[in-house]
């Protein structure tokens, strides 16, 4: 693997471990106990599939309520990873690292944030100055019927 | 795989032993890998009557990369879309790779290698111009989309101009709407045939999910409503 794709590689552990630290930071446990937070809206995504990569956790010092937190989603090269917290009496429990994959409501909009990056253009038709054509086939018995034919040919009775 | 291959070494002195090498090794992945033969490998071991175990290590660490391809393409290129076991949208591009390994193993410095839509080339057409790579219009069989240029470089493309059947979506069954190909230029033409069968197979999910790809890979999508987009690092492989 080239340095470059190592170095891609690298960065989804990264990501999350930013994640973590800064939800570390937010989620410090207060001393007097609050009513938990309002649910974090959830789109409801039944084509969505979410992975557990990561899982590190540990007892509890003392019992009293469990809550779980998501960070936000972080976009890398290769996935969707998301970060989510559990909390007992206030103390970090549990953390878990989480690749999102699918078609549901909450991976489209996280496409959605994608889509900006790619360049759009008008389909042309050029002149085929080439070597050789790549495009679809049928099948995989059927030729391609496109100009690599008559690139071909040409070449055979050139 | 019952596609004419071409192959065009361009060198000085190229040794016609190591082209029929190459084309021995493509027959070879035709009798192993081909779901059409009742007798190859693949067909055997889908049917249970060769044990993975027992498979050739080729096959094996093929069948290995389309589970990683698979996890990497959320699923979208699947081995068994279409029921039995049917690798062939990454081995077509796999052979032509090892096939341009060969050559270039065996000295040569300038060669294309194509089959099916997959191409390969190495170091360039004519001294000091690279490969051009045509990017087959939709519509218009004598005209390109697009032109590609490389002195390294895998091309492949996925679609159905008239909507073929032969791409499904594994996540709906049926075939895909609104885009009419994709292809993706990279470092390896086995991984860029997977990568173009899968975005074809998402359909209008497939240019943003192009749009992530990394490790060198640039996309290109032509959609049905004449638009045509392109991941960023693509405009660089652009030529004239």
């Amino acid at each position: 693997m080239s340095p470059r794709a190592a170095a891609r590689r690298a960065l989804p552990v990264a990501v999350a471990a930013v994640a973590v630290a800064a939800l570390l930071a937010s989620v410090r446990p207060r001393p007097r106990p609050t009513a938990p937070p309002p649910p974090r809206p959830v789109l409801a995504a039944p084509a969505d599939t979410a992975v557990v990569r990561g899982v590190s956790s540990k007892r509890p010092r003392r019992q009293g309520p469990v809550r779980t937190a998501t960070g936000d989603v972080a976009v890398t090269p290769f996935s969707y990873m998301e970060v989510r917290v559990t909390l007992t009496a206030g103390e970090l429990t549990r953390v878990e690292t989480v690749e999102l994959s699918g078609t549901g409501a909450r991976t489209q909009a996280i496409n959605a944030r994608a889509e900006p990056i790619l360049r759009e253009e008008a389909l042309k038709a050029g002149s085929a100055d080439v070597d050789v054509v790549t495009g679809a086939t049928y099948t995989s018995r059927s030729y391609l019927q496109s100009l690599q034919s008559a690139i071909d040919k040409a070449r055979r009775g050139g | 795989m019952g596609i004419p291959v071409g192959i065009d070494v361009r060198d000085a002195g190229a040794d016609p032993a190591a082209v029929e090498r190459a084309f021995a090794h493509l027959r070879w992945v035709d009798a192993t890998f081909s779901t059409y033969r009742a007798a190859s490998e693949v067909r055997r071991l889908d049917a249970g009557t060769l044990a993975p175990a027992d498979a050739h290590p080729a096959v094996r660490s093929v069948l290995a990369r389309c589970e990683r391809l698979g996890a990497r393409t959320r699923g979208c290129f699947d081995v068994r879309a279409t029921g039995a076991l049917d690798p062939s949208g990454f081995v077509k591009g796999w052979a032509i790779e090892r096939a341009a390994a060969l050559l270039a193993a065996a000295g040569a410095r300038n060669l294309c290698v194509h089959a099916g839509g997959d191409v390969r080339v190495r170091g360039e057409r004519t001294p000091g111009e690279p490969w051009r790579v045509g990017v087959q219009h939709p519509t218009l069989r004598d005209r390109v989309a697009a032109v590609l240029t490389g002195r390294n470089l895998a091309v492949a493309t996925s679609g159905a101009y008239e909507r073929g059947p032969h791409v499904v979506d594994p996540r709906t069954g049926r075939a895909p709407r609104g885009v009419l190909s994709v292809t993706v230029a990279g470092p390896d033409l086995g991984t860029a045939d997977a990568y173009a069968t899968a975005a074809f197979a998402m359909g209008l999910d497939g240019p943003a999910w192009t749009a992530m790809l990394g490790g060198g890979y640039e996309a290109l999508t032509i959609l049905a409503d004449g638009r045509v987009l392109s991941t960023p690092g693509l405009a660089a492989l652009r030529g004239g």
